[in-house]
């Protein structure tokens, strides 16, 4: 392997890696806050492809702007999802909530799917460029957009990040997700806490479908793969842990384009579970897991 | 005379109720199966028939499903993936060695069987979700290979399969699949009401707890799985021969979800429920197809109103019913 294929490896997998992050951590923080593991977080990523379609593509909006109606729309449909079925749940069963939950998303997701299927057909929704241009890094060409998507995406990671650590609302959200009972005494609402978290989650992973519009076209059951790949980040880093998928999601980006540069296309979700089987069968709980027995057994 | 006859007869009639009852059929359950066995009879549309053949293929892997999900609660999300294996061990025996499709579904079976242990074993140490998750993560790879490994499987192209029966009628097939059928609810009904059951249920219920008091529960959880793995590729290996061409789309997460809607739907722990779920809504939804996708908007929300507000299912709605029918009955047995 010579230099420039070493830069064109390490530069695809940075940006792969850096959308990967984005709708990673919307995965972990739901896991981490809510014990819900969600099957439909990539019917989100979904939503957000189609709103900036329909925003650029349909009513010429500038490209930050359609990124941005794409997040506030995930937001929206986050808040409405959250407030319908999970409260409902909660409600009613306070045993077994992993599993049931689990399944709730299920249902959401082929709702979700199918929905949009009806509204839209099955036609590709897609745009060839929100910027033109390209430009040279170490030797290679990368288009202005992965560079922009990438961009967003590290500037949201950092916004989020900012917001969980310095604000009182991002606090609030930490500390529910360290102790519910102990938040709920220390005056947190939970019911509100648990309603944001999950339009943040969705507001993530609507701006990473926003963003990979123009390599990613809109289409309905888009949202599997986006899907698979946050699954394989949280389970690598070890579930609930916000602050590891940053490293996570750089690490299987670098897998996939490592493996995508030598085996071609179609082997990259073979050989990033590979990895991360291996992983795990040497630290079951993650790479940078704690002991989460608890929160399985809800 | 006359009336140690009588009793002797009423002697043997209890004791055939016992055998069908220790096999784990009602009465109505078995009317329902041999209904079923006297539709080829009647029905001459090829149509239906398929549709009966479909009905019982999902209502079997639904039935294998419920006995992971509703016993040793653990989600198998890779189900889909162990029934297309079983189809293309059973496919490639056929094509590859000419081996009969006969013994070729039981090789099917076996060889799911042997990769759900292996990685029962690798997961199930592990929590609930977490094996879930990683089943699922190996269906995805078994699709994936599917897909790439181009010289044996013909990739997207789609594996053309020898057909089970010559000719074009599917009454025979109607016949294999309720054997099958019949065999599935056996066999899983006789291990859940033995104490292989019970032990099942102590660690759905509660692992720490079942833990405690002497259950050796990734033994279980690995014997739970290996069985309902078996049953996936015993039926995958029918549908390949059913069908006549197996294509990756067979492992693919979306039939999983669709097997997963039906145990639900039918009512998770009961085993059978997933079965009569299989026969209400596959045909249901087969005389809505003009409304595509608005179906499985309601099969979705069908599933989430089940979860959140019925979580029994179809199952416990019939329990329920008989229970109040039972209390109607006028020549109640004095307690």
């Amino acid at each position: 392997m010579d230099l420039s294929a070493t830069g064109d490896i390490l530069l695809s997998g940075i940006l792969r890696g850096g959308l990967f992050v984005l709708i990673a951590m919307g995965l972990s923080l739901v896991f981490g806050v809510m014990n819900i593991p969600n099957f439909a977080h990539g019917e989100f990523y979904m939503l957000g492809a189609y709103f900036s379609y329909y925003a650029y593509a349909v009513f010429g909006l500038n490209p930050i702007l359609a990124i941005m109606a794409a997040g506030a729309g995930g937001f929206v449909c986050g808040a409405i999802m959250e407030r319908t079925a999970f409260r409902s749940l909660r409600v009613r069963q306070k045993t077994n909530w992993v599993m049931n939950s689990f399944l709730l998303t299920v249902g959401l997701s082929i709702v979700l799917q199918n929905s949009a299927q009806a509204l839209v057909g099955t036609k590709f929704m897609g745009i060839s460029q929100y910027w033109q241009g390209s430009v040279a890094i170490m030797g290679m060409n990368v288009s202005i957009d992965r560079l922009a998507g990438f961009g967003v995406a590290m500037a949201t990671v950092l916004l989020f990040w900012i917001f969980l650590t310095k604000t009182k609302t991002g606090n609030s959200i930490r500390a529910v997700s360290e102790d519910e009972s102990g938040a709920m005494l220390v005056g947190i609402n939970l019911n509100r806490v648990y309603t944001l978290t999950f339009s943040i989650a969705c507001m993530l992973a609507g701006i990473a479908g926003a963003a990979l519009l123009s390599i990613n076209p809109a289409y309905p059951t888009m949202g599997l793969a986006p899907l698979y790949k946050s699954w394989f980040i949280v389970i690598l880093v070890g579930m609930g842990n916000v602050g590891g998928t940053i490293i996570g999601g750089f690490i299987v980006g670098m897998v996939e384009a490592l493996s995508y540069y030598n085996l071609g296309a179609g082997w990259q979700d073979v050989i990033s579970l590979l990895v991360i089987i291996i992983i795990l069968l040497f630290k079951p709980s993650g790479l940078f897991g704690k002991d989460v027995k608890g929160v399985w057994e809800r | 005379m006359m009336q140690t006859e009588t009793n002797q007869n009423l002697l043997l009639s209890m004791k055939k109720k016992n055998i069908l009852r220790e096999l784990g059929f009602t009465p109505l359950g078995l009317g329902l199966l041999i209904l079923v066995a006297l539709v080829p009879l009647f029905i001459d549309n090829q149509y239906y028939l398929h549709l009966i053949v479909s009905s019982l293929m999902f209502g079997a892997l639904a039935m294998g499903f419920d006995f992971t999900v509703g016993y040793i609660n653990i989600v198998n999300f890779g189900y889909a993936a162990f029934m297309g294996v079983g189809g293309y061990v059973s496919a490639l025996l056929a094509t590859r060695l000419g081996i009969s499709p006969w013994i070729g579904i039981f090789v099917a079976a076996a060889a799911a069987a042997v990769l759900g242990f292996l990685i029962g074993i690798l997961t199930l140490r592990l929590r609930g979700m977490f094996a879930a998750i990683m089943a699922w993560f190996v269906g995805i790879v078994l699709m994936s290979l599917a897909s790439n490994m181009v010289d044996l499987t013909r990739g997207q192209l789609g594996l053309n399969v020898p057909l089970l029966f010559t000719g074009s009628g599917k009454a025979p097939y109607i016949y294999t699949i309720l054997a099958i059928v019949i065999l599935t609810y056996i066999v899983l009904k006789r291990m859940i009401s033995s104490k292989i059951g019970l032990a099942f249920n102590a660690i759905g219920q509660d692992l720490e707890a079942a833990e405690t008091s002497g259950v050796n529960a990734t033994k279980y959880k690995v014997l739970n799985f290996t069985v309902s793995c078996a049953f996936a590729g015993l039926i995958g290996g029918f549908y390949g021969h059913f069908v006549g061409i197996l294509t990756p789309a067979v492992l693919h997460t979306r039939v999983t979800v669709e097997i997963l809607a039906l145990c639900y739907i039918g009512g998770r722990g009961s085993i059978w429920g997933g079965l009569l779920a299989a026969f209400l809504i596959i045909p249901i939804f087969e005389f809505l197809r003009p409304l595509m996708e608005i179906r499985l908007i309601i099969y979705g929300l069908l599933l989430v109103l089940v979860m959140i507000f019925y979580p029994g299912g179809l199952a416990q709605f019939l329990n329920q019913l008989a229970f109040y029918l039972k209390d109607l009955m006028p020549f109640k047995k004095q307690a």
